[in-house]
């Protein structure tokens, strides 16, 4: 059956009605998931909260199941899925920078828009960061454009790539996520022991 | 550590783990048939002999001749720079690495246009989306380029400029003579300056 709008059951013209709403559900459960607070993003890299950490994983991995199974019962066509083409090392570069940007600034891009809901002051400073980052790089774009196309390894997934078929892949995954979770568990526990202000 | 969250966990690794009893499933990425039906009925993937003259002619590096036609054929006869794919052992693996090239504009031509169209749609399901068909074949190629007709005196400026092409096509592709008439012969008689004397003063 799916997916949906390459199948033409949704006409293409709902593209971005779907997209808000998408949006308006993905901004809601980061607010909700507590990702407007600096303080939860940064735990992770201060190691006192993993809560990021966790719920990524657990989307990641509740939908790469999901989905497997979905191509099983014939609800949804991988093969018709657009896989984004790999530039490893510009990507590396580039969560590199991400990063960076996480423990400097608090925020990640979609959650500084949830803390602005919110009414914080430093998110609303933090976006027009963002937007400077935006023009500046649109201006230098020329100097680094080699750099950004290279590496192109082509529409390719973690599966084919280690040539493990994808399914083999998510298993691993999801075991690589819940021993994951054990280990931020146990160093939550022993970093909050120093942490006895902190509360969420 | 929370009890619902070692269930959830388990029951994770449970639905993870079932997804490996799945059976493999073949992920050849195929031509989707309505679309390959559509490209069917297109006539995009036709090109004219003129426009494959003209580029053999410029040496057009982007074009890429291959000869549909069985091994014989080739050999009695065939475009300049083509490369001879019999149909009969088309869907070859061989096949896929010599048509592998993704900025190439392909074309495939046999006598007439229907063995090309099969080897065209073969191409077309094996993946590649940069081939065309020429529009009917080495007789057209015969027909227009090798032996044109010159138009009617009524035809427009058009069909004439199209006719001079083919003409001198024609005699790119066949090496004849240019028939030249003894009228536009004109013996040019040089005439020389006499040097006045020999060289007079000097250093």
């Amino acid at each position: 059956m799916g997916p949906l709008i390459p199948q033409g059951i949704i006409p293409m013209g709902w593209d971005f009605v779907i997209a808000l709403l998408i949006g308006i559900a993905f901004g809601f459960i980061l607010e909700a998931s507590g990702f407007s607070s600096s303080r939860n993003i940064t735990g992770v890299f201060y190691g006192y909260n993993f809560v990021v950490l966790r719920v990524f994983f657990t989307a990641v991995v509740v939908a790469m199941i999901g989905l497997q199974y979905f191509d099983y019962f014939g609800w949804l066509d991988l093969n018709q899925i657009y896989v984004l083409p790999t530039f490893l090392s510009p990507m590396i570069v580039g969560a590199v920078i991400m990063g960076v940007g996480f423990i400097i600034g608090g925020f990640c891009p979609g959650t500084s828009y949830t803390a602005i809901a919110i009414g914080k002051i430093d998110a609303m400073v933090f976006t027009g960061g963002l937007f400077l980052g935006i023009f500046l790089f649109s201006e230098f774009f020329p100097f680094f454009e080699q750099f950004y196309y290279s590496d192109n390894m082509g529409n390719i997934t973690i599966g084919e790539f280690l040539g493990i078929s994808n399914l083999m892949f998510t298993m691993i995954f999801t075991a690589i996520a819940v021993i994951a979770f054990y280990v931020t568990w146990l160093i939550e526990k022993r970093v909050r022991k120093n942490h006895e202000e902190y509360k969420f | 550590m929370n009890k619902n969250y070692i269930i959830l966990m388990s029951m994770l690794l449970v639905l993870a783990a079932g997804l490996l009893l799945l059976p493999e499933k073949n992920n050849t990425k195929q031509m989707n048939p309505e679309e390959l039906m559509w490209d069917i009925v297109q006539p995009t993937r036709y090109v004219t002999t003129d426009d494959v003259a003209k580029s053999i002619i410029e040496q057009d590096p982007l074009l890429m001749l291959v000869d549909v036609r069985p091994e014989s054929d080739f050999q009695d006869f065939a475009l300049s720079g083509a490369i001879n794919l019999p149909l009969e052992g088309f869907a070859s693996d061989d096949t896929r690495a010599e048509l592998d090239y993704p900025k190439k504009n392909i074309v495939f031509y046999s006598n007439d246009d229907l063995r090309a169209d099969q080897a065209w749609v073969l191409a077309k399901r094996l993946g590649f989306n940069n081939v065309y068909v020429l529009r009917g074949g080495l007789n057209q190629w015969i027909k227009t380029i090798i032996q044109p007709v010159e138009p009617a005196q009524t035809a427009s400026a058009e069909e004439f400029s199209q006719y001079t092409f083919r003409k001198g096509a024609s005699l790119f592709f066949t090496g004849t003579k240019l028939s030249t008439t003894a009228t536009t012969k004109e013996s040019v008689v040089v005439t020389r300056k006499k040097k006045s004397s020999a060289v007079a003063g000097g250093c």
